[in-house]
């Protein structure tokens, strides 16, 4: 008797979670779609939880501010992100300057695909006060693991210097790729054109790393 | 006698638009200075002209009469900055050799921003805003120390430091970007001074070393 109780209490509570976990998606998707529509700024919880179906108050049962919502959003993007380059990065070969460059490339291509939603990420990740809520630009672990393999791959390849400051030259890559964004902001630049400026980027940072 | 009274009028004709005049200037300082604060505080979105103009003592009526909106005076602090650090620059690169003359502006960027480096952060936050960042593009100039940089690797060029191949203006901005990132990542991490100095300096010879700079 009692031990069925529990397994009722189980069963209502993983129903709960589902419930919780379902509201907690849908109101990322609306975010996300809110974001790149309307812009970030214009984006309120109010909309966000009416395009979702939910009240205001589960949207914080889940998250704590609208900068959250949107850490959360990039989040789960990146996990899109990740999966195309899983399937690239194996097949990478040759010097550590174009594993770099195809990697940066397959980014930019990608976090351009929505401007509007990475532009707004990039500046509530630069925003005063700092929200904590909202990583830190470019310190994504992840980032930092694939530029290293790059790198590593380079010192087998023997482009780049064995004895180079590797965390130095992470920082670098990843702040190139980063600030490139500004020309999307103020200039419009499209993909294509980042690309070939991180080119171009690679080649002079890779040309200092030479052996 | 006559020509002493002409001198007398035409002094006292003169000292009163030049009083006016200092008042004016006075309270323009004060303003910004409050302005630089709030802005330094609560970052440019938080910083109301109501609580600048309390924080400087006067009517919000009278900060209007010195600027037109919250951002002509966000671009005046900028600005101001701005040519203060091209002066450092200038100053720290003086007679030396190109290189030479971007690592001791590497030291003189630094001291200058540690000094106050929320201000730094309110201006780069206010920068990547969409909207507000393109918008003070077009009122300030951020150019002048970039060109410094663009000017100091031509030398380069010039004296043979660096290849001809070599683009300084694609230099200039990976420098001046990776100076940024390197300064963002202090200001959440806490460091000195000196390890600031010397992962930029660091980075900076990868970037000169590319351009094959010795």
């Amino acid at each position: 008797m009692s031990r069925g109780t529990v397994e009722g209490d189980e069963a209502i509570s993983s129903l709960r979670q589902a419930q919780k976990d379902a509201t907690r998606q849908r109101v990322l998707d609306s975010a996300r779609d809110l974001f790149e529509e309307i812009g970030y700024e214009a984006t309120t919880i109010r909309a966000i939880a009416q395009r979702a179906k939910v009240s205001v108050g589960s949207v914080f049962t889940s998250f704590r501010s609208k900068a959250h919502v949107l850490g959360q959003v990039m989040q789960e993007r990146l996990g899109d992100l990740y999966g195309e380059l899983d399937r690239i990065l194996p097949h990478l070969r040759g010097s550590g300057a174009d594993r770099c460059r195809s990697l940066f490339a397959a980014h930019y291509a990608f976090e351009l695909r929505r401007t509007r939603l990475f532009l707004a990420f990039i500046a509530a990740a630069y925003d005063w006060p700092a929200d904590p809520a909202v990583p830190v630009f470019g310190t994504n672990p992840r980032l930092r693991g694939m530029v290293r393999g790059c790198l590593e791959g380079g010192i087998a390849h023997g482009d780049v210097r064995p004895d180079a400051d590797l965390d130095l030259v992470i920082d670098l890559l990843i702040a190139t790729y980063a600030w490139n964004f500004r020309l999307a902001v103020s200039q419009g630049v499209d993909a294509p054109r980042l690309i070939a400026l991180m080119d171009r980027q690679i080649g002079l940072i890779f040309a200092g790393l030479a052996p | 006698m006559n020509q002493m009274t002409l001198g007398t009028l035409s002094a006292v004709q003169l000292r009163r638009p030049t009083q006016r005049a200092l008042a004016k200037l006075r309270t323009r300082e004060k303003i910004l200075a409050a302005a630089k604060a709030l802005f330094t505080e609560r970052g440019y979105e938080g910083a109301t002209i109501r609580d600048i103009a309390s924080n400087a003592g006067m009517s919000t009526g009278a900060v209007f009469a010195s600027f037109t909106d919250k951002s002509d005076l966000f671009a005046e602090i900028v600005r101001a900055e701005q040519v203060a650090l091209f002066e450092a620059l200038t100053l720290a690169a003086e007679g030396l050799s190109p290189k030479a003359a971007i690592l001791a502006m590497v030291d003189a960027a630094v001291e200058r921003h540690l000094a106050d480096l929320a201000l730094l952060q309110a201006t780069m936050s206010a920068l990547w805003a969409p909207g507000l960042g393109a918008q003070l593009k077009g009122r300030v100039s951020l150019r002048s120390v970039s060109d410094l940089i663009v000017r100091t690797l031509t030398a380069g060029v010039a004296n043979g430091e660096i290849t001809v191949t070599a683009d300084p203006a694609l230099i200039a901005q990976m420098l001046r970007d990776s100076y940024l990132a390197a300064l963002s990542r202090a200001a959440k991490e806490g460091v000195t001074a000196e390890t600031v100095k010397r992962r930029v300096k660091e980075e900076v010879e990868i970037i000169l070393a590319g351009a094959r700079v010795s």
